[in-house]
């Protein structure tokens, strides 16, 4: 399929998902918001791909809903603005539940709405002039879903300060690896070989093993310790008796790479 | 370090228990295999942990291991061995029904884990349900479960309560292809000190064991159990049984000995915990 504002494609494993309104700092406008949840499902359908980068073109990762659509044609948004409402939205893979592992590849400025795809990424890395910031309050509007989904996933203190900090602060990338937000800093124009080398590292493991590990993981935010440990228990025992379960470690026995079942979410 | 005869120890074939002074061992030696976990270890486990636990001596727990690799997960040679596989398990699994870490067993005493070299996959059990995580400089963390079509579950969703999510996740996801540091595990919280050089990390544990049973052991297994159990609620509930466990001290002997033997500079004389077990 092809959309006006994602670059989409699949190179062997990997699927790339590239958010593609440069001149606008890659903001959401509705066109985009209709393309994401296509452009997810699409790369979840396909069995070739094993994982999914998602990064942007130009200057910026993403910074969010576009304001100046916001601003000057309300009506474009009614349906965004139905499914906020109603804690549906579909902008991340996450939201999609889509259970390929996903890398967020962060090129630049990400803000506000843009953090949404930190929080819902698994793997997360940014290029050294990557910067983060919520600028939410500053323009009057509230910051919680993509806040809410970062304070279980980092130290809180760093979430509550951008909230709060709005559009006058900004997060470097290091400190974002430090604070455990992200795993890496790359030099800015080698963020694209980097993802591909890492999704490609990540495309060598069983895919139907990482969408249970991943259906687990993410279950865990949902419940209390044991009860998440009693549901993940159950995702690790769907794999006893997989196909990969006995490829993997003949594959290794024989140092070889696993040839791993294909398999659909 | 050494101290008074002690009662009878439990004979164990895969792990060392000792004693040093108010400091409990529990050793993974298993060396020749790099302490992977077989079904006899397994079993072992759940007795060390109720032995140290039962015992009103041991104050705190080090949890650590025998040559180059802290632990290593399951015995994969016998799982691919002798034709019962994971199944073994299943039953114990199904239920959520597992006993090998200080977690399961209800251990209310602080655990440290000093992980001593590899670990990986299965080992992060003992560092997602220790209270303390300390590391040799040359530790090494990976968890190679996806790069063999298993799946990561129940000890990362135990860290990912108490370290940043986003390592977590992608050691599940890049498998057996890149180790963490000591360094990196340091940064993230995941341990709170890198011991250097590798060799003085029994030392720095019995001492930092020794330094945390100055504290009461009824005051220290109250604690315990408010902030394990805050992991299972939502904060306010979480904040509403932390509370109970507070009051469940007051009144205690330990609640005068402390201020007093801080007023007489000396060292608190705690009431010994017969057991410390609900």
């Amino acid at each position: 399929m092809i959309f006006t504002t994602l670059d989409v494609w699949r190179d062997e494993h990997v699927g790339w998902l590239v958010f593609d309104r440069p001149d606008r700092g890659n903001a959401m406008d509705a066109t985009m918001l209709n393309d994401l949840e296509a452009a997810w499902q699409e790369l979840d359908r396909d069995p070739e791909v094993r994982v999914i980068v998602n990064t942007g073109n130009g200057d910026a990762f993403q910074t969010g809903l576009d304001v100046a659509q916001l601003a000057s044609d309300k009506d474009a948004l009614r349906e965004q603005s139905r499914r906020t409402k109603r804690a549906e939205l579909k902008l991340t893979a996450w939201h999609n539940r889509v259970w390929k592992p996903v890398i967020a590849a962060v090129n630049g400025v990400c803000a506000g709405g843009g953090l949404h795809f930190v929080a819902d990424a698994d793997i997360v890395i940014a290029s050294s002039s990557a910067t983060f910031l919520d600028p939410h309050v500053s323009i009057g509007q509230v910051t919680a879903s993509e806040a809410i989904a970062l304070v279980r996933k980092s130290p809180m203190e760093a979430i509550c300060r951008m909230a709060f900090m709005g559009r006058h602060e900004r997060m470097s990338a290091e400190r974002a690896r430090e604070l455990g937000i992200l795993s890496e800093v790359v030099e800015p124009a080698l963020l694209r070989d980097r993802a591909r080398q890492l999704a490609a590292t990540v495309a060598r493991n069983s895919p139907a093993a990482m969408a249970a590990t991943k259906r687990a993981l993410w279950g865990a935010l949902e419940l209390g310790l044991t009860d998440a440990c009693r549901a993940g228990a159950q995702e690790l025992i769907s794999m006893w008796g997989h196909p990969d379960q006995a490829e993997g470690p003949a594959a290794w026995a024989e140092k070889r790479e696993p040839q791993w079942a294909t398999t659909s979410t | 370090m050494g101290g008074e005869a002690r009662a009878a120890v439990g004979d164990y074939q895969h792990l060392i228990v000792e004693r040093h002074g108010p400091v409990g061992w529990l050793i993974n030696n298993r060396p020749e295999q790099l302490n992977a976990m077989n079904a006899h270890m397994r079993g072992e486990f759940a007795d060390a942990w109720l032995e140290l636990d039962a015992d009103p001596d041991v104050r705190v727990i080090v949890h650590t291991g025998n040559g180059r690799a802290f632990q290593t997960g399951v015995d994969v040679a016998e799982i691919a061995s002798d034709g019962v596989g994971m199944q073994r398990y299943r039953q114990s699994v199904e239920d959520f029904d597992l006993h090998f870490t200080s977690w399961h067993q209800h251990v209310w005493k602080p655990v440290i884990t000093a992980v001593n070299g590899i670990c990986a996959g299965g080992a992060f059990h003992w560092v997602a349900d220790a209270d303390i995580v300390i590391c040799s400089s040359d530790a090494q963390f990976f968890d190679p479960h996806v790069s063999i079509g298993q799946v990561v579950s129940i000890e990362a969703i135990g860290l990912m309560r108490k370290m940043p999510v986003e390592a977590v996740m992608r050691m599940a996801f890049v498998g057996r292809h890149e180790r963490m540091s000591a360094a990196r595990a340091y940064e993230l919280g995941m341990v709170s000190e890198v011991v250097d050089p590798p060799d003085r990390l029994r030392d720095r544990a019995q001492a930092l064991g020794e330094t945390i049973a100055r504290n009461s052991p009824a005051a220290m297994a109250a604690t315990k159990r408010a902030l394990w159990g805050a992991l299972e609620v939502g904060l306010t509930d979480a904040c509403r049984a932390g509370a109970a466990e507070l009051v469940s001290m007051w009144g205690h002997p330990d609640q005068a000995e402390g201020p007093a033997a801080f007023a007489d500079k000396r060292e608190p004389d705690w009431q010994r915990q017969e057991s410390a077990r609900r």
